[in-house]
């Protein structure tokens, strides 16, 4: 998790990642952001992420993210 | 039939009526019975293409659900394929006999009415299936009336299924609170549409037509067409989305507020909402995450590091995106580049987006700054006018003299029209009427980017200050609309 959060605040700093949960609704993240956090995870978690899985709820927050990468590595 | 019209308006009085009049259970197929009817109405020969999507599309869903994998590509092919041959066929052959001197001759192809929205309305439904974001619609009907909803087939808002077909197939209870709402979004549209857009298109075709007779005028024709464009598009979604919440149906909003955006990427997040998020979620995601794509950012990493490494892929979709939103804007290469303007500005942007956050933090620029703020919004706005040179004007050569004309020949003024031809026999009141509807519009958007919802407030006034808003309205579109026009069609409506 301390991994995540630490490509999250490198792509986009100034918020407190271990607490929002509305980085999608609130338009913290937009979709360039989300492209390079896509762009992270692939590398740091040897993982694919499709456009499938480019949805709110897998993007709101650090733990739906994080949730997210073990569901791709299982 | 045309929106700005008697028939128009006693189509949907009839529709809104008999939706509240017939059992409940058979409501969609009252709304589904209209849309048809309408849809007949703009011209038999369109049929087919509606019915084609709509039964490619319905059994698309069906075999990607099943598990066929060849069901989304072919579907998406057919879609495509017929939108493509009817909207770009003489373009490329335009450009063939250009470029090798043939003389293929043009093909008369007519547009069906609506055809781009409900393409793309169709294919989202089905990479969402695919995607499994939503269930294939069992009942042919039901999905025929999600692709044809009559309000919204002329030109959107772009429904997505899992938003629209609760509503759309919802047994609704008649409230008279939502009938009154959807009333004066109506009206607000009409506002918009008959007082701003039809008087400023005065100015505005006069301007681009005799740009090379007249020059100069450039300043005012693209501020006045800037104007022209959002009241006619709003103000026509408006209306779709007040005829559908008078039949309890939730479309999705295409507008907020644009020209309150702090930067080109925040204007395609205020304007035309249901296209940017379309072209996001079906183009740029799946673009962005290619095989091919991936090997590119790798290819960039190792070359150009990791932040700009991880930029340029991301760069170079949003290219591909806003090339392709600038060729459905028009089968034409003044369009072409509109979209790669776009495009590059939004690319470099991103690609720059480090270095921003760089230099605010060097020079002392708060995040919540209304300095700042208002330099934002000032230069999205310069940038977006000088983008509609493009978009507006009949070909790259005509944008670009007239964006040099507009420097050195600067002139301002309304001697550009005919004042006899003109609803108010002088050439100054289109005009000073346009100017009045911006200023309203201007309020409201002010209201609106402070999160004031005007129509709740409006209803919790006294009968008499509603009815008194509402006669306001519409006489303003007696007084100081520009009747000859009035029963035009709108822009978007040609998409």
């Amino acid at each position: 998790m301390d991994e995540l959060i630490e490509i999250l605040e490198d792509i986009q700093p100034d918020c407190d990642y271990e607490t929002c949960d509305t980085l999608i609704d609130d338009g913290i993240l937009d979709s360039f952001a989300i492209l390079s956090i896509v762009s992270e995870l692939e590398d740091a978690y040897d993982i694919r992420i499709t456009p499938a899985d480019i949805i709110p709820e897998n993007f709101n927050s650090a733990a739906a993210l994080y949730e997210m990468v073990q569901r791709l590595q299982g | 039939m045309s929106f700005v019209s008697i028939e128009f308006m006693v189509f949907t009085a009839v529709c809104v009526a008999g939706c509240y009049m017939i059992p409940k259970k058979y409501q969609w197929v009252w709304l589904l019975v209209f849309s048809y009817i309408y849809y007949l109405a703009a011209g038999p020969s369109y049929l087919f293409f509606i019915l084609f999507a709509t039964t490619a599309t319905y059994l698309g869903g069906l075999w990607a659900e099943a598990g066929a994998r060849w069901a989304v590509p072919a579907v998406l092919l057919a879609d495509f394929g017929m939108l493509a041959f009817i909207k770009y066929t003489n373009f490329i052959l335009g450009n063939i006999n250009g470029l090798f001197g043939t003389n293929i001759r043009e093909l008369k192809l007519l547009l069906p009415l609506g055809i781009s929205f409900y393409t793309f309305q169709a294919t989202g439904y089905l990479l969402d299936v695919h995607w499994k974001r939503c269930k294939a619609e069992r009942n042919p009907f039901r999905f025929a009336l999600f692709l044809a909803f009559f309000p919204q087939i002329m030109q959107g808002p772009i429904g997505r299924y899992s938003r629209l077909a609760e509503s759309l197939y919802a047994e609704r209870e008649f409230d008279m609170a939502r009938i009154e709402r959807g009333l004066y979004r109506i009206v607000w549209g009409f506002f918009k549409k008959i007082v701003i857009a039809d008087n400023a298109v005065l100015y505005v075709d006069a301007i681009f037509d005799n740009y090379n007779t007249m020059p100069g005028y450039g300043i005012m024709g693209i501020l006045l067409y800037g104007a022209q464009l959002y009241a006619d598009f709003s103000g026509g979604i408006d209306i779709v989305i007040g005829i559908a919440e008078m039949l309890g149906v939730t479309l999705d909003e295409n507008f907020t507020q644009p020209f309150f955006a702090t930067s080109i990427t925040d204007f395609w997040h205020r304007w035309h909402i249901t296209l940017g998020t379309w072209m996001k979620d079906y183009l740029f995601y799946p673009v962005s995450l290619s095989r091919w794509m991936g090997k590119f950012g790798k290819w960039c990493r190792t070359k150009f590091g990791k932040n700009i490494g991880r930029a340029l892929p991301i760069c170079l979709a949003n290219i591909i995106v806003f090339l392709v939103v600038g060729i459905w804007h028009g089968p034409a290469w003044h369009n072409i580049f509109y979209g790669l303007y776009n495009g590059v500005i939004i690319g470099v942007s991103g690609l720059l987006a480090k270095n921003y956050r760089d230099w605010k933090k060097k020079f002392g620029i708060e995040k919540d700054s209304r300095l700042f703020y208002c330099f934002q919004v000032i230069r999205t706005f310069i940038l977006v006018n000088i983008s509609w040179y493009l978009d507006r004007a009949g070909s790259t050569h005509q944008a670009l003299i007239m964006m040099r004309d507009s420097i050195t020949k600067f002139r301002i003024g309304v001697d550009i029209i005919d004042a006899s031809s003109t609803w108010a026999g002088s050439a100054y009141a289109p005009l000073i009427a346009a100017l009045f509807g911006c200023l309203v519009v201007l309020i409201h958007s002010i209201l609106r980017e402070r999160k004031i919802d005007t129509r709740s407030l409006l209803m919790k006034k006294p009968v008499v200050i509603r009815c008194l808003v509402l006669f306001l309205l519409l006489m303003s579109l007696v007084v100081i609309g520009n009747k000859p026009l009035s029963q035009g069609g709108f822009i978007y409506a040609n998409f």
